[in-house]
């Protein structure tokens, strides 16, 4: 049986979604079942109107400039490509936490970019970790 | 098998992955497994460190047959076999 990967996105900072949209690749690669929680700042990354202007990070912040130039160097997808291709390559759903939805002015599943599937509250979460194989916290 | 064998070897399919950093090699070499039959072999270029390691691993698991890994200049190809 598939094993288990739920992710509680907590981060909105292009860093650490990077990162999340790397570890997405590894559990692809692995068929995993993943469920993603996009919590309170994560939320403000996954509005329609942000994903893809967004460039803040969360760290080593002096060197920001540095860091997205390196990316486009590398050619590293953007998250939500990498979003994408692992949700294209085995089960991703991607639940936007109601409470984190509201406080960025997110009421609809429509203010979200596509990748997001349903609006969710705790419990699920909850549900979700309980019966994970990896538990991570972004 | 020896680097003389890996270079006559019949590839089935060939992977460029050079370019794309990690997870990319391993997702590309994931796409492609399933364009060639049980028995063909597949070859992944790549320019990535860690790719090194990953398809190897990925092989273990899947139960492919890692053959082994060709240096080249500035990238690498890793063989393997359905």
């Amino acid at each position: 049986m598939a094993k288990k990967l739920t992710l509680a996105l907590f981060s909105g900072s292009v860093d650490k979604l990077t990162a999340a949209g790397v570890i997405l690749g590894g559990a692809a690669a692995e068929d995993m079942d993943v469920e993603i929680f996009v919590l309170l700042q994560a939320a403000f990354a996954f509005k329609k109107e942000n994903a893809l202007t967004n460039e803040r990070v969360a760290e080593i912040t002096d060197k920001k400039d540095e860091f997205l130039a390196s990316l486009k160097r590398l050619e590293a997808p953007h998250w939500t490509e990498a979003f994408k291709t692992a949700k294209e390559m085995t089960n991703v759903k991607i639940h936007i936490c109601g409470f984190a939805g509201k406080v960025w002015h997110g009421e609809k599943l429509e203010d979200f970019i596509d990748l997001a599937d349903d609006i969710v509250g705790i419990g699920e979460y909850i549900d979700a970790a309980e019966n994970a194989d990896i538990n991570l916290f972004i | 098998m020896t680097p003389e064998e890996l270079a006559q070897i019949k590839v089935d399919k060939s992977v460029d992955a050079r370019g794309t950093s990690c997870p990319g090699p391993l997702l590309a070499a994931k796409k492609a497994i399933g364009q060639i039959e049980k028995g063909q072999v597949m070859e992944v270029l790549s320019a990535d460190e860690g790719t090194k390691r990953d398809i190897p691993k990925w092989c273990a698991k899947k139960g492919f047959e890692y053959l082994g890994t060709v240096e080249e200049s500035g990238y690498f190809k890793i063989f393997l076999r359905k």
